[in-house]
């Protein structure tokens, strides 16, 4: 179970967020049907860290970013 | 030396000195016709098939671990073919009739153990859902029901029909022919096969990259040296991902973390696989006795093997609201793996943009049961070139043209598949 | 009676004497035994049978290690719970103990029979037989071989005991309270930090209990004295997981029978000890081969000796001294010492050991062997978050290289029965990596988690297939480290209160109004209203009949509704939604289509414009939490530049919708302040206001069900009231109540769609027939990839309606679209499958919504809807999916 840094409310314990996937960013609304699809599909995961959205749910509601290490699941600031 | 009851005996009176190795050790050569990266049941099924059916031997499996290392050894071993998309489900149903002969083919005993598949409904609404899933599968040839809530009482004891659950069971899917099958036999059984033909299988050896030239891969590079080929399949489930991008190739896949579980051995008390739907929670019996659960993924991205404890204990309230018994028993060991979801929830199989590299990847959490159905499948692509039928929905290109194959319906969000 | 207890000493309460019984024999012991050291007091050496072969097992170990002694132990209600260590089963006044895994008896078990067939069943026998005939392996091959593996039994009965869960936090943790883990905590609790020491034992001690009778008072008084530091015994720390959490479960409280503890820490003290390691020679699992530390501490802890005359195979020289000494305390006369280039070649004995030989020397007679083969470091708590543990740093001290061999069987898993023989067999076949040869043979995956076995398995792998150890490497630790109940891992959250209930505003008052509810996602939601003794097909009929006729009322309340406010919210819902919205004005509301960004539906609902900037939105219920979650990413992740703000407020409202063609002359009833007329209050309208000048509201005049329709709004605490003045007044207009059954079967009749049935997460817009509601003046999410070529193909799957062909035949249910009828033996492609059926009350014939290749253009075709699983085939006619008044005039009237 992780502790995840909320940058309202300090870390809190996983079973209060919701996962909010990669932190993509979304290409403009009337973007190419192709730039889309890159941004919302593809996926790099050759790296051991990634980018990802969490949303304190049970708590200030706050989406974030967060940067993770995949493999000790250590956040990195 | 064939596998009998009477080879058995024989052996016992030499103190079983001369049983061969199941996957000779070898020294690769420096040129394969076809390289297999991945030697789970996938890979070692697709050289068994190309071995088998196509009489092509001149084929390297490679991986970096041991054999069966990945999901094969890691999953729960339902085998079962009960999906809504005609793509699904013909794909699985062809595996289930390929693992009824299985154990026979390959002189390995896969312990096949057909004891029925229930698939609990929670609403009437839910049951209704069933049913049109069970529609399809009828029109598609394969055999299933649909039980009352007192049909799943009389055949699974123990489990909680009563209006004490929380979530009320209506009734269930049932396939009959789904059950489990030993994971680790099956790999075994494949290498087996396969190694026994003429097929090279090398264990502990990463591979560190490809050569490639104008869209042609002429070859791979591992930590015991170079190695050319004329085709590669990259069947390395999560590790596909970073082996695709050695040569610029994105995959439209998140590695999700999902566990399993087993309690402490007891004499048989569950016969069924039942899977529980408010929630999930899907419970079986080994035959060394253990039960064994598994549930939702943890829902984030991660590669630690090593899992969350709040999706056990969630899995584990759901497995006790079905049979409150369990709660009995000891958890004995529990383990995780890494499932690569891809953004609609199924496999990505077939050929990809480089020219001879294919791929087979992206089972998710559903890759087991599909196990020989895929090496059957795959190996025709590679010994003909021709995308057999059962494949085609599963290209890559269809994130792109939109040609999704979502079951579940959830969209390009692989953490809640 | 305890003929092996010492007259003096031990960590035992004497005047406490405890009654249990074994096998159906009456023995006794003292507080604080362990079910372990009262059976050895007893004298009682056959406790168990092994799993494949059922030879005779005794007690190897004093703790968490053993692996052969297992019991089943019935609890307070009498139900068994299987497989307990003998070892960590304290004993209780009352208990009772079985022997698991023989039959009749475990002193007579015709299981042993199997040991003459050994040599067919050799490892992993099952792989390469019971093959043919093709279907017997599970006909009857399996049958045998399940019946034959498990160990202990459970039956169905469900468990009456209570659990607990708790959470605790600390600065420092300390696991073990040994030497080193009491130093630890008081050095800790010593610098003013939180410190908690946890201790799987009954008591605090750890090592110092193999060598002495008990800690000494002082260090118990030290450790009370600090507030900061908070001791618990009973409590075994399972499982280290993510950033500084400890799992452990506390057992033997008073009230519950566990507590299952969520400990955070910001640092972790291991003080977990090793684990002394058994000597494999031929016959090392003969009832009175014991680990040294273990008989010292049965002979200090709990005064009992395990034998009279022992025999020592210890190779450590500080270990031997430690056990001689114990031994001579006890009274024990040592017959002989394993020395240097000695070898075992096999012991012998019928229920327990008689004799011990030895090679080119006579055997010698004894019933004790103290055996040990090193230690191993209790590593697998840190290591189960990936500490790479090595065999070097693992194993404290080299086992002894000396190889034991003979005829009979060495075990290398005393549990599983794993021998030598078994890894060499493993080997010659391939499976040499260790995760490989685990696999194979079992070995180390028994209940005692091979604490004693894995260390000797490497040593085997090793010699075997002559790699050095690191080499071999180590198999993953997993989690939890012992056993632990289930029911402390759940808790309370069984039966009902598994997850909670949801329950709306009017859930009272509709139980008194005759209310049949239904679980519906989390909610307990209004199925249907009985009146009488009448069944559920003739309520619907009376409730549909009151909506088409007169005037009807249904609860709205698990709608999901958002409060959007601030300058940009109309920009903001213009991208969230797919309609031209723009034109919408103040007091009017639209239906809205929600997509994904991939361009699938997701979602439908209504925008409400309240005031200037100032916007209500409706979500479905069984997308309401993921939907406003999702509206709060959008705004706070890509588009924070946008000056709105959303609030939840689906909680606030009690919603109750009134419908039907007197539903105008009914909400005139209940007296609002405000216009109700057709023109003032047309439809897609919303007004605030007061109903009877007491009760505030918000009424929309938006339809599910095709008529004429109010939705009131009041907030939650308002529910009771407005439910019973809708029906005091109503009941002019023989109102009826209803709930999801005639909801359903309402908006079938009208072709609407839901999410979870059309609105499936693969079908578009266009899909359903709603592509005129997709904007092509804007972009909006899902606006680009919708464009993919395969989403506006037109040979996708449409939405349809179906009547039977003949006009009267009920069309089933879930059924699929074919050209012709159902075969059994033949397969079909469907082109299509139905998504709604009912049997229309108003129409008075069955109705379906379906999903169809080229719907639109199959309108007044013929088709077969089958259900090979009901075997039914029915020719169904393809008609538009609105079969109620097409033109929508009732909204209007």
């Amino acid at each position: 179970m992780l502790l995840i840094p909320c940058p309202n409310c300090g870390e809190r314990d996983e079973i209060e967020f919701d996962y909010g996937g990669r932190a993509i960013q979304y290409p403009a609304l009337n973007n190419s049907m192709s730039d889309w699809h890159m941004v919302l599909h593809q996926r790099d995961n050759s790296t051991e860290t990634i980018e990802e959205f969490w949303y304190h749910q049970s708590g200030c509601e706050c989406w974030f970013k967060v940067t993770r290490n995949l493999n000790t699941h250590e956040f990195e600031s | 030396m064939k596998y009998s009851g009477f080879s058995l005996l024989k052996n016992s009176f030499s103190g079983h000195k001369h049983w061969p190795n199941i996957a000779a050790d070898i020294e690769p050569k420096s040129r394969y016709d076809i390289i297999i990266v991945g030697a789970g049941g996938h890979g070692l099924a697709t050289a068994h098939y190309l071995a088998k059916n196509h009489q092509i031997t001149d084929v390297l499996v490679i991986d970096s671990g041991w054999i069966g290392g990945g999901n094969t050894g890691r999953n729960t071993t339902i085998v079962r073919s009960d999906y809504l998309l005609n793509a699904s489900f013909k794909l699985k149903d062809f595996a289930l009739q390929l693992w009824q002969a299985l154990s026979q083919e390959l002189n390995f005993n896969l312990m096949y153990s057909p004891r029925g598949y229930i698939d609990l409904a929670h609403s009437d609404g839910e049951l209704e859902h069933f049913l049109s899933r069970a529609n399809a599968m009828r029109l598609g040839g394969a055999n299933v029901e649909i039980l009352s809530s007192q049909q799943v009482a009389d055949r699974v004891p123990g489990i909680d029909v009563s209006d004490n659950a929380r979530f009320p069971v209506c009734g269930a899917l049932y396939q009959p022919d789904g059950g489990v099958v030993r994971h680790d036999a099956v790999a075994w059984g494949f290498a087996r096969s396969a190694s026994t033909a003429g097929v090279h299988i090398l264990q502990n050896c990463p591979v560190t990259g490809f050569t490639a030239k104008d869209n042609h891969i002429t070859g791979i590079s591992t930590t015991r040296g170079n190695i050319e080929c004329n085709k590669v399949l990259i069947s390395a489930a999560s590790a596909s991902s970073k082996l695709a991008s050695m040569v610029d190739i994105k995959l439209p896949m998140d590695l999700i973390n999902v566990q399993a579980f087993v309690s402490e051995p007891v004499k048989p008390i569950l016969d069924s696989v039942v899977n529980y739907n408010a929630g999930l929670a899907y419970i079986s019996q080994t035959d060394k006795g253990e039960l064994v659960m598994g549930g939702a993924t943890d829902g984030y991205e991660s590669l630690a093997r090593r899992g969350s404890f709040s999706s056990i204990e969630d899995t584990l309230a759901r497995a006790t609201q079905m049979f409150p018994f369990i709660s009995r028993l000891r958890l004995m060991r529990h383990w995780s793996g890494t499932a690569d979801i891809p953004m609609d929830g199924n496999a990505i199989v077939g050929r990809s943009p480089v020219e001879n590299l294919y791929l087979n990847c992206g089972w998710g959490y559903a890759g087991f049961k599909a196990t020989p159905a895929v090496g059957w499948s795959m190996a025709e692509l590679l010994a003909t070139e021709q995308l057999p039928q059962l494949l085609q929905p599963f290209a890559l290109d269809r994130f792109k043209s939109g040609a999704l194959i979502d079951d579940a319906g959830i969209g390009p969000y692989p953490w809640l598949h | 009676m305890q003929i092996r207890r010492l007259k003096t000493g031990g960590c035992i309460d004497r005047s406490k004497p405890i009654y249990f019984s074994f096998n159906n024999r009456l023995l006794d012991g003292y507080e604080g035994d362990t079910l372990a050291s009262a059976l050895l007091a007893n004298n009682v050496s056959l406790v168990a049978r092994s799993i494949k072969y059922h030879r005779p097992r005794g007690i190897i170990s004093a703790g968490l290690e053993e692996p052969c002694a297992l019991v089943a132990c019935a609890d307070e209600h009498g139900m068994m719970i299987p497989n307990l260590k003998t070892t960590e089963a304290r004993l209780n006044k009352g208990l009772t103990a079985r022997s698991q895994n023989c039959w009749p008896f475990v002193e007579l078990d015709i299981g042993a029979l199997l040991q003459m067939g050994s040599a067919l069943l050799a490892v992993g026998f099952y792989y390469k037989t019971f093959m043919w005939p093709k279907d017997w392996w599970h006909r009857v091959y399996e049958k045998f071989i399940r019946r034959a593996a498990g160990q202990g039994r459970v039956t169905y009965d469900a468990d009456k005991r209570l659990y607990d869960k708790k959470y605790a936090h600390c600065d420092t943790l300390v696991i073990g309270s040994g030497p080193t883990g009491i130093e630890a905590a008081l050095s800790a609790a010593e610098s003013g930090v939180s410190v908690i020491l946890i201790e799987q034992d009954c008591v605090i001690g750890g090592s110092v209990l193999w060598e002495k009778t008990s800690t000494d008072s002082l260090t118990t008084i030290k450790l009370k004295q600090y507030k900061n530091l908070r001791f618990m015994v009973n409590t075994l720390a399972f499982g280290q997981y993510d950033h500084g959490l400890i799992l452990a479960v506390e057992q033997n409280k008073k009230n519950v029978e566990s507590i299952f503890w969520r400990i955070r820490a910001k640092s972790i003290v291991f003080a977990t000890g090793a684990t002394e390691q058994p000597l494999v020679f031929p016959g090392n699992d003969r009832p009175g081969i014991m680990l040294a530390a273990a008989v010292r501490q049965y002979i200090y802890r709990y005064a009992v000796i395990p034998g009279k005359r022992a025999f020592l195979a210890i190779a450590d020289q500080q270990e031997r001294e430690l056990t001689e000494k114990a031994l001579q305390v006890a009274g024990v006369e040592i017959v002989g010492s394993l020395g240097e280039g000695d070898q075992i070649t096999g012991t012998s004995g019928w229920h327990r050991l008689r004799k011990v030989h030895l090679l080119n020397k006579k055997s010698i007679s004894c019933d004790l062997i103290c055996v040990s083969n090193g230690w191993i470091s209790n590593a697998q708590l840190s290591a189960q978050m990936g500490d790479k543990q090595t065999f070097a740093t693992s194993l404290e001290q080299r086992p002894n290289p000396q190889q034991h061999t003979g005829s009979a069987k060495a075990f290398v898993d005393l549990q599983n029965d794993v021998t030598r023989d078994d890894l060499a067999l493993a080997v010659r076949e391939g499976y040499s990596h260790i995760e490989l040869a685990k696999r194979y043979t079992t070995v180390g995956m028994g209940t005692d988690q091979g604490k004693t076995s894995w260390p000797n398995a490497i040593v085997e792998l090793e010699r075997l297939s002559a790699q050095d150890s690191s080499r071999v490497g180590l198999t993953t630790f997993r989690p939890p480290v012992s056993p632990v109940s289930f029911g402390a891992l759940v808790g309370v959250e069984t039966g009902q209160r598994m997850v909670p209930i949801r329950r709306t505003p009017f859930h009272n008052a509709f139980e008194k109004a005759g209310c049949v509810f239904q679980t519906t996602g989390d909610w307990l939601y209004s199925r249907y209203f009985r009146v009488g003794k009448e069944s559920m097909n003739d309520a619907i009929l009376r409730e549909v009949s009151a909506v088409r006729t007169s005037v009807g009322c249904v609860d709205m309340s698990t709608l999901g509704k958002v409060d959007v406010k601030g300058r940009d919210a109309l920009e903001f819902l213009s991208r969230v939604y797919c309609n031209n919205i723009d034109g919408i004005k103040p007091g009017r509301l639209r239906y809205v289509l929600m997509l994904r960004e991939d361009g699938i539906l997701y979602d439908d609902g209504t925008v409400a414009q309240l005031a200037d900037n100032h916007f209500l939105v409706t979500l479905t219920s069984a997308n309401a939490g993921q939907s406003w979650r999702w509206l709060n990413k959008l705004l706070q992740l890509p588009w924070p530049d946008l000056d709105v703000q959303l609030t939840p407020v689906s909680d606030h409202w009690a919603s109750l919708a009134i419908a039907g063609p007197q539903s105008r002359n009914l909400l005139a009833d209940l007296n609002p302040n405000f216009e109700i007329d057709k023109t003032s209050f047309p439809f897609a309208s919303v007004k605030q206001g007061l109903l009877d000048d007491d009760t505030p509201c918000r009424v929309f005049t938006v339809s599910f069900s095709g008529e004429l329709s109010y939705e009131i709004n009041v907030p939650a605490g308002f529910a009771d009231q407005l439910f019973k003045r809708v029906l005091d007044k109503g009941a002019a207009y023989d109102i009826s109540p209803y709930g999801l059954e005639t909801l359903d079967a309402l908006r079938i009749e009208k072709g609407h769609i839901s999410v979870g049935t059309e609105i499936d997460g693969r079908t578009t817009a266009a899909d359903l027939g709603l592509g005129k509601m997709v904007s092509t003046r804007k972009a909006f999410i899902g606006s680009s990839l919708l464009q993919r070529p395969v989403l506006q193909q037109p040979d996708r799957m449409q939405l349809v309606g179906l009547i039977p062909a003949d006009g009267s035949s009920t069309i089933p249910a879930a059924a699929h679209l074919t050209d012709a009828p159902w075969q059994v033996g033949k397969t079909q492609t469907p082109l299509g499958r139905l998504t709604a059926t009912v049997h229309s009350p108003t129409l008075g014939h069955s109705i379906a919504l379906a999903l169809l290749e080229r719907g639109p253009q199959r309108i007044n075709q013929k088709l077969w809807a089958v259900s090979p699983v009901e075997d039914k085939s029915v020719e169904v006619l393809v008609v538009g999916n609105c079969f109620y008044d097409v033109e929508g005039s009732r909204l209007h009237e």
